[in-house]
């Protein structure tokens, strides 16, 4: 019974990073119809940024996170408004290709800068953790899984309640009629994925110091934020939220099975979302779009 | 824009002379290494490091062309394929290194084997459609290479594990050359194929598929059957140099048989050369792992890049790749060879145009 | 009713509901080989969701429908198109990278089961019906040279390639103004006098008129008259209940107008 908890406890406290990987994916996805595989590089970007702030000025690494979002939302930006925004209307392999070359490009300048090794974040608090009886709950994650929550219900504000917000939704569901009512298309692009790769930022930054991170350590979050936003559903952030947390469960106990490695977990994960796709395509709390 | 006929058959023309040109010279080059004629004093055309880059551009061919089934023809951008070239080579190498099957007997069963995984995860993957089959296509990929590489049974790695898989070598002579041919075969296969689909009822519904699934149905394709057809015919010429590729190369493992990057290398490639065209995947092939392999300084002729050191050079080189990438997606959605094909001819304003229909 | 053999199309008490609403509900209706049927109702009647339901496009939540007396309830759409039914979309579905000629050929490599035919057979079979429809002289031009009208003529053609017994025809004549409805007319009936059974649905109150011997009156999903299109028109509860008042009034002061 303790091991269960404890299961389920760490399953929350790694389901915190994926919906902070997954909030900004899934906005990108969802109004700009693009799947980004930049999203994993911009990830590791924000975990360079708390590991340089950390290492080089000894900043807390939960106070680097807003830096890590400014950074990130001022290269995304430029990265929609100077490249992606010319193949928007592009078929889709076209966007994939073009966002998996952003990525090469990032990564491997990554790698320029920084070289192979790996970098972690290690604040005094690090190792410590909340001990309820057999039960440990380790700080780090407790609060990462914390600002995920906040990060997500920050977006999900900023996109009902505000200017841009409301604009950002009626790009999502009229592009062509939202251009006629006035709405800057290229501007609101970019905006959105500046707000994509701000939230990556973030999630990067609570990786770095969750995990030791190269510049190739982004790659496989691309794929769990697409598997997260699968898992809870296209188009609501707390959709993400919920795919997200059900994703950390399901890699806990996938992981808790005898013999199997993290390898068996991914497979579950694959598994699980193929199984999502095909039964029930709009996600397990999505809206069909 | 469609350019005057005689300008685009003249074209083709010197484009088809130049082209039958290379290959014959790639073809026959490398049989002046044979003894016999190195005793006959004919000069030395190619060495061993000629063969192994042109059995890679071979090998590539049959990936971009069997891409080129699934994802130029039938439309379904599928993004796992590499999952059939190790499943392939783990065929074959598995066959050879475990139950000590000669090579010959082993290698059929790797297109077999590829073809029959992509029936079975092609019927409940061909049913989603665009970003949906795309990314749950490369899922299928990265797991199956992350399952091969970690199944345990009795504590034991059953394919070899995170150390991989040797093979015995296969004893011929003149190596380096059989495996040449035999990819080369391979390539001609591919592109045999993708020619024969072309002119037949099964391309044309194929690219109906492509073009609108509903409207194909509604005219009589069996969209499902077509799909999963053209899914499992990929599979088995990518499955096939699997099998080619794990006996030439000896070892074989996660790294080199599932690489994430050869799935969009062979989509670039297609894309470069025109994707659902006969030849167009094959000279996309040519060009871009002639560039890969100029690029990460392999080739002979190779260049200086400055304020790099010899170190970093395979970032610089990655680096490079990505920024083409970009380019190329930018800039040239219909593919180099449409300019040769004769649909239009390269010009800025092609070049302006093209961005202008897919920019916001 | 006459007691001849089963009627070529049969529908029983189709029903096809979108989440809670009810698309199409319990319409029964049968085509005779060789009849000229008009299916008219105003926008959001049904009238597409019930081709769609023939073509095998949606699955019936209830009712049957039969061809030539066998049930094709449940049967995917390639099966449907090879017993013989063919139809055309509302909006054009046409295959963009195909040529004119491309298109309707592949209409004939696949289609009717005993009408399947080699490469080369098709492409001859398609230059018969580019004929048919007045296409011919643009059978080597890309769809995207097409104006609004020929793509029209396109859909049909590529239907017809597929030689069906009975086709399905949804809306070929929207959007076209009078000049060209006149001649999609004619190339209705010559398609008809090639002994093709038609089902058409029709916004425009003209074509039911001009070709159907018969019509029938779609509204909320349900059918609402059947009868000779004169009479079924002139039906006060038709006008009155689903046309809509305008129309009513209009019809009373400038008789033969098209529908609203």
């Amino acid at each position: 019974m303790a091991d269960f908890v404890q299961l389920v406890v760490l399953g929350l406290l790694a389901g915190g990073i994926y919906v902070a990987v997954g909030v900004g994916f899934g906005l990108v996805w969802g109004v700009l119809n693009i799947v980004n595989l930049t999203h994993g590089a911009l990830v590791i970007v924000g975990g360079y940024i708390t590991w340089m702030l950390f290492a080089g000025l000894h900043l807390d690494p939960f106070l680097s996170l807003p830096v890590d979002a400014v950074a990130l939302f001022l290269l995304g930006y430029t990265l929609q408004r100077g490249v992606i925004n010319r193949i928007i209307r592009a078929p889709l392999l076209f966007t994939f290709l073009l966002t998996f070359g952003l990525n090469l490009v990032i990564v491997n300048t990554l790698l320029l800068l920084f070289g192979s090794d790996f970098r972690s974040v290690t604040p005094a608090y690090s190792g410590q953790g909340l001990e309820l009886g057999t039960i440990v709950i380790p700080y780090v994650p407790l609060t990462a899984l914390g600002v995920a929550i906040m990060l997500a219900v920050v977006l999900g504000l900023v996109l009902n309640r505000t200017r841009i917000g409301l604009a950002i939704n009626a790009i999502a569901s009229d592009r062509d009629a939202a251009q006629l009512v006035g709405i800057d298309l290229r501007h609101l692009y970019a905006m959105t994925y500046g707000i994509g790769a701000a939230c990556a930022g973030v999630a990067g930054g609570l990786i770095a110091m969750i995990q030791a991170i190269t510049p190739t350590a982004g790659e496989p979050y691309t794929l769990q934020a697409f598997v997260v936003v699968i898992l809870g559903g296209l188009g609501r952030v707390s959709a993400t939220v919920a795919g997200g947390l059900l994703f950390g469960l399901v890699e806990a106990f996938g992981q808790s099975i005898p013999g199997s490695g993290s390898v068996f977990a991914n497979a579950i994960a694959f598994g699980l979302m193929v199984i999502v796709l095909v039964t029930r395509p709009q996600g397990l709390m999505g809206r069909l779009r | 824009m469609i350019a005057t006929p005689d300008a685009n058959a003249r074209w083709r023309r010197m484009f088809l002379i130049l082209g039958g040109i290379l290959v014959a010279y790639a073809l026959l080059a490398p049989l002046t290494s044979l003894e016999a004629a190195q005793s006959a004093n004919v000069p030395l055309l190619a060495d061993r490091l000629w063969f192994r880059i042109a059995t890679y551009i071979a090998m590539f061919i049959v990936l971009a062309s069997a891409w080129n089934i699934i994802g130029g023809i039938a439309g379904y951008a599928a993004f796992g394929n590499v999952a059939f070239f190790g499943i392939g080579a783990y065929t074959t190498g598995m066959l050879i290194a475990k139950a000590k099957w000669p090579f010959l007997a082993a290698l059929p069963l790797a297109p077999v084997v590829a073809a029959a995984f992509a029936a079975v995860v092609g019927l409940p993957l061909l049913r989603l459609r665009g970003h949906y089959f795309a990314v749950a296509s490369l899922g299928v990929g990265v797991a199956v290479g992350e399952l091969v590489q970690n199944i345990d049974y009795a504590g034991q790695p059953v394919f070899g594990g995170a150390t991989g898989l040797f093979l015995p070598i296969y004893s011929i002579e003149n190596r380096g050359l059989f495996f040449f041919y035999l990819m080369v075969l391979a390539a001609a296969l591919a592109v045999a194929v993708t020619w024969l689909v072309l002119r037949s009822r099964f391309g044309y519904g194929l690219i109906a598929i492509r073009e609108n699934e509903e409207a194909a149905a509604v005219i009589g394709v069996n969209t499902t059957a077509y799909k999963v057809a053209a899914f499992t015919l990929a599979a088995a010429l990518t499955g096939l140099t699997g099998g080619i590729f794990s006996q030439w190369n000896v070892f074989i493992n996660q790294d080199n048989t599932f690489p994430i990057e050869y799935n969009v290398q062979m989509i670039l490639m297609a894309l470069l050369g025109g994707t659902g065209t006969v030849f167009g995947p094959a000279a996309g092939a040519v060009l871009l792992q002639l560039l890969i392999q100029f690029l990460g300084g392999t080739l002979p002729i190779s260049f200086e890049i400055p304020f790099v050191s010899e170190n970093a050079r395979p970032i610089v080189a990655q680096v490079i790749l990505g920024v083409l990438l970009v380019v190329v997606v930018l800039f040239v959605p219909r593919g180099v060879i449409e300019f040769f094909g004769g649909r239009a001819r390269f010009s800025l304003a092609y070049l302006r145009r093209s961005l202008r229909e897919t920019s916001l | 009713m006459s007691a001849t053999a089963a009627p070529q199309l049969e529908l029983r008490s189709v029903t096809k509901r979108f989440g809670g609403v009810a698309a199409v509900d319990g319409v029964t209706f049968e085509v005779r080989e060789g009849e000229i049927v008009g299916i008219i109702g105003p926008n959001g009647a049904g009238k597409t969701t019930l081709l769609n339901c023939i073509s095998g496009i949606h699955r019936l939540d209830g009712g049957d429908i039969r061809w030539r007396g066998d049930s094709i309830s449940g049967m995917p759409p390639h099966r449907i198109a090879r017993l013989g039914i063919g139809r055309t979309f509302q909006i054009v579905r046409p295959f963009g990278s195909m040529t004119v000629r491309e298109n309707a050929a592949v209409g004939a490599l696949f289609g009717s089961a005993d009408a399947r035919r080699r490469p080369r057979e098709a492409f001859e079979l398609a230059d018969h019906v580019l004929e048919l429809v007045g296409l011919e002289a643009k059978a080597r031009h890309p769809v995207s040279a097409l104006t609004i009208p020929d793509r029209k003529r396109l859909e049909v053609a590529r239907a017809v390639a597929t030689r069906p017994r009975l086709l399905l025809l949804d809306e070929v004549m929207a959007g076209l103004n009078n000049v060209e409805i006149d001649a999609a007319l004619e190339m209705v009936e010559t398609v008809h006098a090639t002994g093709v059974t038609v089902l058409l649905i029709e916004h425009v109150m003209r074509v039911i008129v001009g070709v159907c011997r018969r019509a029938i009156v779609l509204d909320f999903g349900q059918v609402l008259a059947e009868g000779e299109p004169e009479s079924v028109l002139r039906d006060e509860r038709v006008i009155q209940a689903y046309l809509g008042e305008r129309y009513a009034k209009r019809r009373r002061t400038d008789p033969g107008r098209d529908g609203p």
